[in-house]
């Protein structure tokens, strides 16, 4: 059966404080299509996971919809600067910024995966990241005897990604870079695939072997064209910087609110 | 910002690329990361005059990549993927880290003390800080297993060079912090000036440096030749290298 729905029904599948793993990276493939619809369906208290995320998370900080994120590096690119909106909100207290080196993201993922409870990291031995947060311990190797930093497990409610290609099954074609995509497909408990292009199932089963996303681990998969928009989405299309630049220029609700507007009709072409 | 041109033609991001260039040897494993300009034309001028067998890592995947059409926003993007020789994604680069066997990394930072000890993440309080800064990205795990830990930062003033870091992201095992004043090295693990830019002096980067440093023995560095110029503007001809400063 056909897992293809519309952008609104899938965001129903996202509860208020469900832990959210973000695909892409920085302002590469990030699936923001689904952001904005997750702003307008007005979820709140939403925790996010991404070794480095950029505008989706300074949008969904924008709007109040996060309560904390777990990241390594949460900024725009060089020449565009600090992520304005997730910035005044951890100095305002509002978001918890759990800080991690991208790699423990990864090691935190990892243990999700393997379903185990934390994940030993070889490189995390000092400084006030271990010490100030709570998901960081030191314990002793029980074969070695040393000491080992462990990160605590991080299993997203959904992970949503943006690709270039699926199928009706949810068979999801990245094109370019993956990051951690695939890492977050199996290490959260559904995945919602947003895509470019839907394509039949017979194109997909002739180039089987190339499947990032298999079908079968997805619920539900959106066609979202533009979807990673004023981001990058390879192929497709480079970043708007004029939408970026507008939108770190912004200073009031009311300004936001045409941000939304103005994505309005593009995100929900597919109903 | 200081009046750093005393050379009208040189700018200290030319200096900058080849103090970072020059700690790359051949057969090195190099990585740079996100929002890392500077570097990644570092990286690939290293390769293009005396380390050509040097392996650039990156956060896409890509291994080598000759693309010449670099992003004007992006050190991540696909540009850095495409035209590679193969994929070998972050996940793994941090893997090879861990196991030892990647030999130069170049990572950030906005406050550095006299002990290496490295801030990238708030100023101010972790839980309410004053600044949120966009975080340390690998450096808490890099640092501490890659052999050579290249610090850039194109700020050295005394708010960036301070007695006591506000919180302390990473340390240990800096191997080189360049500025547009001066090349840190750690001896001892204290923070010492190894060679002073020369678009730079003593006198600034002493006066631009909040805890002390002996300068008696330090020698200013030459000025780039007009070859080393030209290879640097034929890998960057869109003055990529400008974006921080």
């Amino acid at each position: 059966m056909s897992k293809v729905t519309n952008i609104e029904e899938a965001v129903r599948l996202v509860q208020d404080g469900m832990m959210l793993g973000l695909g892409g990276n920085v302002l590469h493939r990030s699936p923001m299509a689904f952001v904005r619809e997750i702003v307008r369906q007005k979820r709140k208290n939403l925790r996010v996971v991404k070794t480095a995320g950029g505008h989706d998370v300074d949008v969904l900080a924008a709007f109040n919809c996060l309560k904390s994120v777990d990241a390594g590096f949460i900024g725009y690119e060089t020449g565009f600067g600090l992520a304005k909106f997730y910035r005044k909100a951890v100095e305002d207290g509002t978001i918890q910024a759990n800080e991690h080196a991208c790699y423990t993201v990864m090691s935190a993922l990892r243990a999700a995966m393997a379903n185990v409870g934390f994940m030993p990291i070889k490189g995390m031995v000092a400084g006030d990241l271990i010490t100030q947060n709570d998901y960081f311990k030191i314990i002793e190797d029980p074969f070695t005897r040393e000491k080992i930093t462990v990160v605590k497990a991080i299993t997203p409610d959904i992970a949503i990604l943006h690709v270039q290609e699926a199928d009706e099954d949810g068979n999801g074609f990245i094109f370019g870079p993956k990051y951690d995509d695939i890492l977050l497909s199996n290490a959260s408990k559904k995945i919602i695939l947003t895509t470019e292009k839907l394509i039949p199932k017979s194109r997909s089963a002739m180039n089987f072997k190339n499947v990032d996303i298999p079908g079968f681990l997805v619920s539900a998969v959106v066609v979202a064209p533009r979807g990673a928009m004023p981001g990058s989405c390879d192929v497709m299309y480079d970043v708007d910087s004029k939408a970026l630049k507008d939108f770190l220029s912004i200073s009031d609700l009311k300004e936001l609110n045409l941000y939304l507007q103005k994505y309005d009709h593009q995100d929900h072409q597919f109903r | 910002m200081q009046n750093y041109n005393k050379s009208k033609s040189i700018h200290p991001a030319d200096v900058m690329i080849l103090q970072l260039a020059a700690a790359i040897e051949d057969h090195e494993t190099v990585f740079h990361g996100v929002s890392s300009q500077l570097p990644m034309i570092a990286a690939k001028y290293a390769k293009a005059k005396h380390a050509p067998n040097s392996t650039i890592l990156n956060i896409p995947g890509g291994v080598n990549s000759k693309s010449r059409n670099l992003s004007s926003y992006s050190s991540a993007g696909k540009e850095e993927w495409y035209d590679s020789e193969s994929i070998f994604p972050l996940e793994k680069v941090f893997d090879l880290s861990m196991r030892g066997k990647l030999d130069v990394a170049f990572l950030g930072g906005v406050q550095f003390d006299e002990f290496g000890n490295v801030n990238a993440s708030v100023i101010g309080d972790y839980r309410k800080p004053k600044v949120r800064l966009p975080g340390g990205a690998g450096s808490a795990v890099l640092i501490p297993t890659v052999k050579k830990a290249l610090i850039w930062r194109t700020k050295h003033d005394k708010k960036t060079f301070v007695p006591k870091v506000d919180f302390v992201t990473t340390r240990g095992n800096v191997y080189r912090i360049v500025t547009p004043l001066c090349t840190f090295g750690q001896v001892g693990g204290k923070l010492v000036v190894l060679e002073i830019s020369p678009l730079s002096s003593k006198q600034e980067v002493i006066e631009n440096t909040g805890f002390s440093l002996s300068l008696d023995n330090v020698s200013i560095g030459v000025l780039p030749t007009q070859a080393e110029l030209l290879l640097i503007r034929k890998i960057d001809p869109q003055g990529l290298r400008y974006l921080e400063f």
